[in-house]
């Protein structure tokens, strides 16, 4: 196709070509188009079919406003191609066809509307419920737009901003640039975004007179050139607002260029206050077939040819309602379009400057005329009109209708945000009623339509959201009232056409085209008794689509307020909701879409073979072979020696006066008998009773205790003391030491000879037992808190080392451990050997229910403590003796059976409770494990009946035994 | 999240900085003599009022510190401490400063 190449507002470069492919074949497009315009220099006319009835769609308001023009882009399915700047090489398939676009042969559907009438769903797909997986199985064939395989992954790359502001301008038209201008004057950080690549809004694509000899398209380009001037404006071009909130907080996508790092990047700005100066949008004039291929709104076809450098057709009919209608008319017909009528639905009150112009270029004009129906099977052939009360009807053959019957508002950044809209009778528009506070409108969303009244606007607005700012000069209130004063010299908004609908029945003049809904179809739901837009929205689904609302928006509440007859003040726009513009899952993800932690000894396990997982927010070695029962770790901990990374372990420091205080507060023991050197093992507790943290607490000196938590609390262990003693004003400080030092946990009958290896203390039981706390140095350089404790059941030091020491110690400890056969031991090996130990790890030997005493910690538990006012004790005093709580049992299973997997059932003929952790243990050649269960079940020798999911009739059976599984006596922990 | 917080040492930050730590609801009561009825209450009953609330929050991704704020629940905006206690403004729990 020739493109129109002298045009100043063009936006290609015909002689720069882009390939791409489109249905397996390579076409070009040029530089600066987006895919639909590629698509359409090429000759495709239908881009896709409609949801339901898979009638053939095309251009329509090039702005991304219906589906129509939804196609898969390299993968990507519902790409808005009106919005998306062509590149080099791209795949595009057409979506929702059986065959070709062209050739649907699901096109038949459109004949069948009559067996699908407004909620066809709801009332057909009722009864019975046998048939609904297969009809969802066919409705799901022949319905919704493109598809998309579960284990898809976006491609791109995604970013995130988040930005503060003075003043944050939405629109880069004229209005918004104004406002932009006005407030940058006053040395206030503006952000202006703009939802096409370049500024100009209403102006840039049009040759009509400015003032004096200026078009208005210089007049973009030069504000434009004002605007990038400005250091203090932050311009974002190809950038959507898709949110506006209270606060002032407005969010949106920003689509990369060629040089940005991103494909596409989220918004967030916090601006004081905020210029809303979205402009209008046609509003959709519907008569039957209003979206065959061929027809499209003013905007549409204008920049076809504008910015696109294409003639939308060959001979073109024009049903409009707006100036503007007739101004494309006029710039088209200079353009080589041959218009064979224009059809205004306004009897009078048209520009007499724009009407002689018409009268000279000899185009017909007819008033009080609409296209009522547009012919042609797949793309538009012929048009009727007919008079607005459809007596006189005339047929113009034609292969273009523009057609629109008005301007609608863009009104969704301020209903989003809170503020009110009422119905004006005269622009026919929802007009700003309550503002949000610090938020103010401009340009034409009040109606505007004049040039000079429009930019005044924006200079208003931009004044008032600048006082808005304390930073904002002290004179700018005197300036308001000016430029109120101005305001008013200057022509006002213009009286709008009020038509909906052309005089049709309505059975194919199509309301909302991404849902298929027909007038009929919002008679049908009226009829129905859905009286209110809000509900027939629903129940039609019209507006629900991937256009957001933005053709139904307006047209929906006037025609039902029209229909039931209603006055004007009753009409009611149906709610918008953010994201105003569909946006993509991925930009909202943004980046870090893996984010864990590591430990100091990440690096070092991976080189001896870790197997890792993501356990909460940390990376831990799990299994150290592709055995995942870990028999030789467990063995080798049993007999020798191993070596555990714990550094994951809630490490803190307490202290202060009233350290202890803080202690009892939230500790369950009694903290002030705690002696210096040794080690109480405690637990947490939440005001219901509710087990949610255990640990081991130390006095490392006066007033001044050293604490561990478990893994998954670690990071609201001080949130959670300070909560708790929020009103009592102590005396007391507190250091999360988590990630400041790592833990070593050296378990296995042969831990002391190692230690030994690599400390000068005495390390005999005697010197240095069970549950005691020892702090000193190695070489005299590593500082060491060491404790013997006993989760795996054998001798251990649990040594923890400032986290840059680490590697040096774990070496160290390698060394010296390798005549004694050292080996590590993963996350896994650790959780048989405590659970034959029946040391529990809560999360798993517990749930949110839980309390202390169901575990059987209950001896932890001072009562004797209550000015402490312990978090728990309470609740804990309430379930004492209460009969009807789960009780933590250990059991073996009957006949050497193999171990039930985690979270297993305990049934009779019913549940009775569920298995926590269950193995086959090695040191025990038996099947053991914990579970929670009802306590008439508690007793020693109860008979378990297990049943595991999807087992059918198959049960393991178990028997409640004594705790622990293994050396019950706790001698080789002690030893 | 449109809410911003003013924390009494970072200053206005952003509400996704902060934790939510309920209604203010006075300290623990004492635990001699309480019966389960009103500890319940204590722990677990919410004025849950549409409009002007005192209530807690924790800066996490700040300095730490839990810390009172008044926030409107019908509009999500951090209000000033009302000062004069109209009869018509409901501020939900704790002590009003007639009482105080």
């Amino acid at each position: 196709m020739n493109r129109l190449n002298h045009l100043p507002t063009l936006k290609v470069d015909t002689t720069d070509k882009i390939a791409f492919i489109y249905k397996g074949k390579k076409y070009y497009g040029a530089k600066g188009d987006t895919v639909a315009s590629a698509l359409f220099a090429n000759g495709v006319r239908i881009f896709g079919r409609s949801l339901k009835y898979h009638r053939p769609r095309g251009l329509y308001s090039l702005d991304g406003e219906c589906s129509n023009t939804c196609m898969e882009v390299d993968g990507i399915p519902n790409v808005r191609c009106e919005n998306t700047l062509l590149k080099q090489g791209m795949v595009i398939k057409e979506q929702n066809v059986k065959g070709s676009a062209e050739n649907d042969m699901m096109g038949f559907l459109d004949k069948m509307d009559w067996a699908m009438p407004a909620g066809f769903y709801y009332n057909v797909m009722h009864k019975p419920a046998m048939i609904w997986p297969l009809a969802m199985k066919q409705i799901r064939k022949a319905a919704g737009l493109g598809k998309i395989s579960p284990d898809y992954e976006m491609p791109g790359k995604f970013d995130e901003v988040f930005l503060n502001t003075d003043v944050c301008v939405i629109g880069g038209g004229p209005a918004g640039m104004m406002a932009a201008l006005c407030a940058a004057e006053k040395g206030l950080r503006v952000i202006l975004m703009e939802s096409r690549p370049w500024l100009g809004g209403f102006f840039e694509y049009r040759s009509g007179v400015y003032k004096d000899r200026q078009t208005l398209h210089d007049r973009a380009l030069h504000l434009a050139n004002e605007v990038k001037a400005q250091d203090n404006i932050r311009l974002f071009t190809h950038t959507s607002a898709v949110g506006t909130y209270n606060n002032n907080l407005i969010t949106g996508f920003q689509i990369g260029k060629k040089e940005d790092v991103f494909d596409e990047r989220y918004i967030e700005i916090r601006a004081n206050s905020v210029v809303v100066a979205a402009g209008c949008i046609e509003r959709p004039l519907i008569f039957d077939n209003n979206e065959r291929p061929g027809v499209m709104q003013i905007g549409c076809a204008l920049r076809m040819a504008k910015t696109y450098g294409q003639l939308p057709g060959k001979r073109c009919v024009f049903s409009i309602g707006h100036d503007l209608g007739l101004e494309a008319a006029i710039e088209l017909h200079d353009l080589g379009l041959s218009i064979a009528c224009i059809a205004d639905i306004r009897e009078d009150g048209q520009d007499t400057v724009l009407l002689k112009k018409i009268a000279d270029k000899k185009i017909p004009l007819l008033k009080g005329w609409v296209a009522t129906k547009a012919h042609g099977r797949k793309i538009v052939k012929k048009v009727s009109i007919s008079s607005i009360d459809g007596q006189i009807s005339k047929t113009f053959s034609c292969d273009l209708i523009v057609a629109s019957a008005g301007m609608t508002p863009v009104t969704g950044h301020i209903t989003v945000a809170l503020g009110t809209l009422k119905y004006d009778n005269h622009t026919g528009f929802f007009l700003p009623d309550q503002m949000p506070e610090k938020m103010y409108a401009a340009g034409r969303i009040f109606g505007l339509n004049d040039p000079i009244s429009i930019e005044a606007s924006g200079m208003l607005a931009g004044l008032k959201a600048a006082h808005d700012c304390e930073r904002g000069s002290t004179g700018s209130l005197g300036e308001i009232r000016e430029a109120e004063k101005v305001m008013t010299g200057l022509p006002g908004p213009v009286r709008g056409t009020k038509l909906v609908t052309a005089p049709v029945k309505g059975r194919k003049s199509f309301i909302c085209f991404d849902e298929d809904a027909t007038i009929k179809n919002i008679k049908q739901a009226i009829e129905k008794g859905f009286d209110v837009p809000e509900l027939i929205k629903r129940f039609t689904a019209t507006g629900l689509g991937p256009g957001q609302g933005g053709i139904p928006g307006h047209n929906l509440p006037l025609y039902v307020a029209r229909y039931q007859g209603l006055p004007d003040v009753s009409i009611r726009p149906t709610n918008v909701r953010p994201p105003l513009v569909p946006t993509l899952i991925s930009t909202y993800a943004g980046v870090n879409h893996k984010m864990f932690k590591t430990t100091p000894m990440d690096e070092m396990q991976k080189k001896d073979g870790g197997v890792f997982r993501n356990i909460g927010v940390w990376q831990r070695a799990r299994y150290f072979s592709d055995d995942f029962s870990c028999k030789k770790e467990i063995e080798n901990v049993r007999n020798n020696v191993g070596m555990l990374d714990g550094s994951t372990l809630g490490k803190f420091r307490l202290h202060g006066p009233d350290a202890v205080k803080a202690l009892e507060r939230v500790f369950v023991s009694d903290m002030s008998k705690l002696k210096q050197g040794r080690i109480k093992y405690s637990a947490m507790c939440n005001d219901d009773g509710c087990v949610i943290d255990d640990g081991v607490v130390v006095k490392q000196g006066e007033n001044d205790y050293y604490f561990t938590t478990s893994t998954g609390r670690a990071g609201q262990t001080v949130e959670w003391i300070r909560y708790h003693t929020r009103y009592d004003g102590w005396n007391f400080a507190m250091v999360n030491l988590t990630d400041s030092l790592g833990v070593i946990n050296l378990s296995g009958p042969n831990a002391r000879k190692v230690l030994e290896k690599i400390v000068d203390i005495d390390l005999s039981n005697e010197a240095f037992g069970f549950s005691e706390y020892k702090e000193f140095m190695i070489a005299d350089t590593i500082p060491i808190r060491a404790m013997r404790l006993g989760f795996v059941g054998e001798l251990s030091y649990e040594l923890h080392v400032p986290a840059s020491f680490m590697k040096s110690v774990w070496i160290m400890l390698k060394e010296a451990g390798k005549e004694f056969k050292i080996q590590n031991f993963g996350v896994e090996a650790q959780n048989v050997l405590r659970m034959e130990k029946c040391h529990i790890i809560l999360g798993q030997e517990s749930e949110q229910r839980t309390n202390l005493l169901d575990v059987g910690l209950g001896f932890l538990w001072d009562r004797n403590k209550a000015e402490a006012k312990t978090v728990g004790s309470v609740a804990l005093r309430q379930a004492e003796g209460d009969k009807t709580r789960f009780k933590l049992v250990g059991f073996k299973t009957e006949n050497n059976s193999r171990a039930p997997r985690d979270g297993a059932l305990i049934v009779d003929d019913k549940v009775r409770g569920y298995v926590c952790t269950a193995r086959d243990s090695f040191s025990l050649n038996e099947a053991v494990g914990m579970a929670l269960v009802e306590a008439e079940l508690s007793q020693i020798g109860t008979r378990l009946e297990i049943y595991e999911d999807e087992c059918g009739d198959d049960r393991i059976y178990g028997k409640v035994v004594a705790m622990p599984f293994y050396d019950p006596e706790g001698k080789r922990m002690k030893m | 999240m449109a809410l911003t917080i003013t924390c009494p040492i970072c200053g206005k930050r952003n509400g996704y900085e902060f934790k939510f730590g309920g209604e203010e609801k006075g300290p623990r009561p004492d635990e001699k003599d309480l019966t389960p009825t009103a500890w319940c209450e204590y722990v677990h009953m919410n004025k849950c009022v549409a409009g002007v609330q005192e209530e807690w929050w924790f800066h996490k991704d700040g300095c730490g510190s839990w810390f009172k704020i008044h926030r409107d629940t019908t509009t999500n905006l951090e209000m000033e401490v009302p000062k004069v206690k109209h009869p018509a403004a409901k501020i939900g729990g704790g002590k009003s400063d007639e009482q105080a």
